[in-house]
């Protein structure tokens, strides 16, 4: 019997080393990393050609009688006349586990000189978004550790939500917090050996941004041990503007990976503006017409089809979650220019950054007026949700309150408790960056604020107050951090040894 | 040379009333390129240039070279020819030619799908695959 099989292996393979059958073309022009190809009548769209000596091509423009396709990679050895194959396969970069702790290209080879990766599994870089059947409402919480973020603009897992403002007001600092914060979650869950803690893995996706900046974000991803359980995906300004295209598709389908798998995954695309300008730039040398800007046509599909990818999808499909923390950069705060509109249409809110708070102190600089989340209050827990509730409205009471107050002095004492109130919520709200904060700290210190027990301490003495509380309550009160963490909510019980907890503190605090 | 989009469209115009029965027509052809040289419209040199282009892309579509390392007996030529008739229709030219780079076997291209059952092709293949 078995010989009879061999027989029919050997009778396939032979069959195989026959006559092979391809596609070819030949250059017809080359330059800025775009090159037409007469021939190659059964190409595909956006699949991978073979430009012989590992140079591979991507076929984007299919024309009457060319192809128009971007070369991945260095593209100075390919001729005019050369021949190109087609591949018959579509851009796939490696997925899996073995990614985590490393930085990799747009094709997902790595940089960090830390040897090959051993995974044996890839996805397509381009993939549809689940469908409707296999998505899942938001209703878990990603714990950013901002406490402005957390309290009044709730992430959900499987939410997308933007990250906008002009440059160096902390963008990419929000995405680096939530990176360290998960990382310490998913620690501490590893070693309590909790079971029930779904950890969340973060890919960071650098789009055209200085290799300095990126070097800067590895080494603090480092210094808090938070590369474990990250992929850093780099497309620089110094890589070619098919590469910076490429980078996010490929950091998104890592994340798939996870998703597809029953594990969740965030993924901060930094950012979006720098690689619609890639995009544009590789469509007007590909001379597709342009429209708005100089952008394509299809920019907004371009980032649509991307961010749809973030997901959550049904427990019949393994529960899995993709969140997207898009991030754009605005010029001189303008939300309305081309790009901005369409990624905060795309998103479920967006958080926005200002110049002005930043300079004034209030870092992070987040808007509270113009910043939502339109998903994620269904992902907050309850203790959360209870203190919260009112804060934002609060603030904005303040804000206008501010405004008036500034001309006249004489104020109704009701007016004057409410502008002390926002003045202390204003200053318990400033963070120090990469120092997030676990969630019951949170909702413990904005209870106390909320229910007036910071009212007699000084606005300036805020800052040193909380530190203080903080420390007292995680190391003096473990136990009643560790009730507010399970029961993730404020029973009267709880509120009353809370109560009493800051009560004790305020005795010993000077 | 820049070719304009006007010249482009002329040429492919042109090139269409060339073909009879999805195959070219060269009579057609030569008479297309002569009343184009004599009425000079606006942008000729284009247009002839680009038609030349199609023309050549035609061309080249429905040629069919066949190379082999030595060369090959009438019946085997014969055969393949049925045989590529079959695969592309009838109309095809077809192109005799002996490459000793093959090392043996027969390398037949059509346009743009190349059928490689060399030596060298397979070769090509191994070092790949290593």
């Amino acid at each position: 019997m078995s010989t009879l099989l061999q027989e029919i292996e050997a009778q396939i393979s032979g069959l195989k080393t026959g006559v092979t059958r391809q596609n070819v073309g030949t250059v017809r022009e080359i330059g800025d990393g775009v090159a037409k190809i007469e021939g190659l009548s059964g190409a595909m769209l956006n699949e991978m050609l073979d430009f012989g000596d590992g140079v591979v091509g991507l076929a984007l423009n299919l024309e009457e009688t060319e192809v128009g396709a971007i070369i991945l990679g260095e593209y100075t050895s390919i001729k005019e006349g050369q021949e190109v194959r087609t591949t018959g396969k579509l851009l796939q970069v490696p997925v899996g586990k073995p990614l985590l702790g490393r930085v990799v290209n747009a094709l997902g080879l790595p940089l960090d000189g830390k040897g090959p990766i051993n995974t044996q599994t890839f996805y397509p870089v381009e993939k549809i978004a689940p469908g409707i059947i296999k998505r899942k409402s938001v209703s878990q919480p990603v714990q950013t550790g901002i406490m402005a973020v957390d309290a009044m603009i709730p992430i959900g897992r499987g939410q997308r939500e933007l990250i906008i403002g002009d440059r160096s007001t902390g963008k990419t600092t929000i995405g680096i917090d939530t990176i360290i914060s998960q990382a310490r979650l998913n620690r501490a869950a590893e070693t309590a050996k909790d079971s029930t803690y779904r950890p969340l893995y973060c890919i960071y996706v650098a789009v055209g941004q200085k290799q300095s900046n990126v070097a800067r974000v590895m080494a603090v991803l480092e210094e808090a041990g938070a590369m474990p359980y990250t992929i850093i995906v780099s497309a620089t300004a110094s890589d070619s503007a098919t590469n910076q295209y490429l980078a996010p598709f490929a950091g998104c389908a890592m994340g798939e990976w996870f998703m597809d798998n029953g594990m969740d995954a965030l993924i901060i695309y930094d950012d979006l503006s720098k690689h619609a300008v890639a995009y544009r730039q590789v469509s007007l040398v590909l001379k597709r017409p342009s429209g708005r800007e100089a952008y394509p046509g299809d920019v907004f599909y371009l980032h649509s089809r991307l961010l749809e990818r973030s997901a959550r999808v049904g427990e019949k499909f393994g529960n899995g979650s993709l969140t997207g923390l898009p991030i754009i950069e605005t010029q001189a705060g303008d939300v309305s220019a081309y790009i901005p509109t369409n990624v905060i249409s795309i998103t479920d809110g967006q958080i926005y950054l200002e110049t002005d708070l930043f300079y004034q102190g209030i870092r992070p600089a987040i808007s509270v007026g113009l910043s939502v989340s339109r998903v994620g209050s269904a992902a907050q827990i309850k203790a959360m949700k209870q203190v919260a509730g009112r804060v934002k409205l609060e603030l904005a009471q303040f804000r206008e309150l501010a405004a008036f107050a500034q001309f006249g002095s004489d104020l109704d004492p009701k007016t004057q408790a409410q502008l002390e109130r926002g003045k202390r919520i204003v200053e318990v709200f400033k963070q120090p960056q990469y120092n997030p904060m676990p969630v019951e700290v949170q909702s413990a210190v904005l209870w106390t604020v909320q229910n007036g027990l910071m009212d007699d301490v000084a606005v300036e003495k805020i800052k040193d107050f909380q530190a203080k509380l903080t420390e007292y309550l995680t190391n003096r009160k473990t136990a009643l951090m560790d009730k507010i963490r399970a029961e993730k909510a404020f029973s009267d019980a709880l509120t009353a040894e809370l109560k009493d907890a800051v009560t004790e503190f305020k005795q010993t605090y000077r | 040379m820049k070719i304009s989009k006007q010249a482009r469209r002329d040429a492919r115009e042109l090139f269409r009333t060339c073909m009879v029965h999805d195959a070219l027509d060269d009579n057609r052809a030569r008479q297309a390129v002569a009343g184009v040289v004599q009425k000079k419209p606006r942008g000729y040199i284009a247009i002839l240039s680009q038609f030349q282009r199609l023309i050549r892309l035609e061309i080249a579509r429905r040629t069919a070279t066949i190379e082999s390392a030595t060369a090959l007996p009438p019946q085997a030529q014969a055969e393949i020819q049925s045989d590529l008739a079959r695969h592309y229709g009838a109309g095809l030219a077809f192109q005799f030619t002996q490459n000793p780079a093959l090392i043996g076997g027969v390398r037949i291209q059509v346009g743009g799908d190349v059928y490689n059952g060399s030596v060298q092709g397979r070769l090509a293949l191994l070092q790949q695959s290593a």
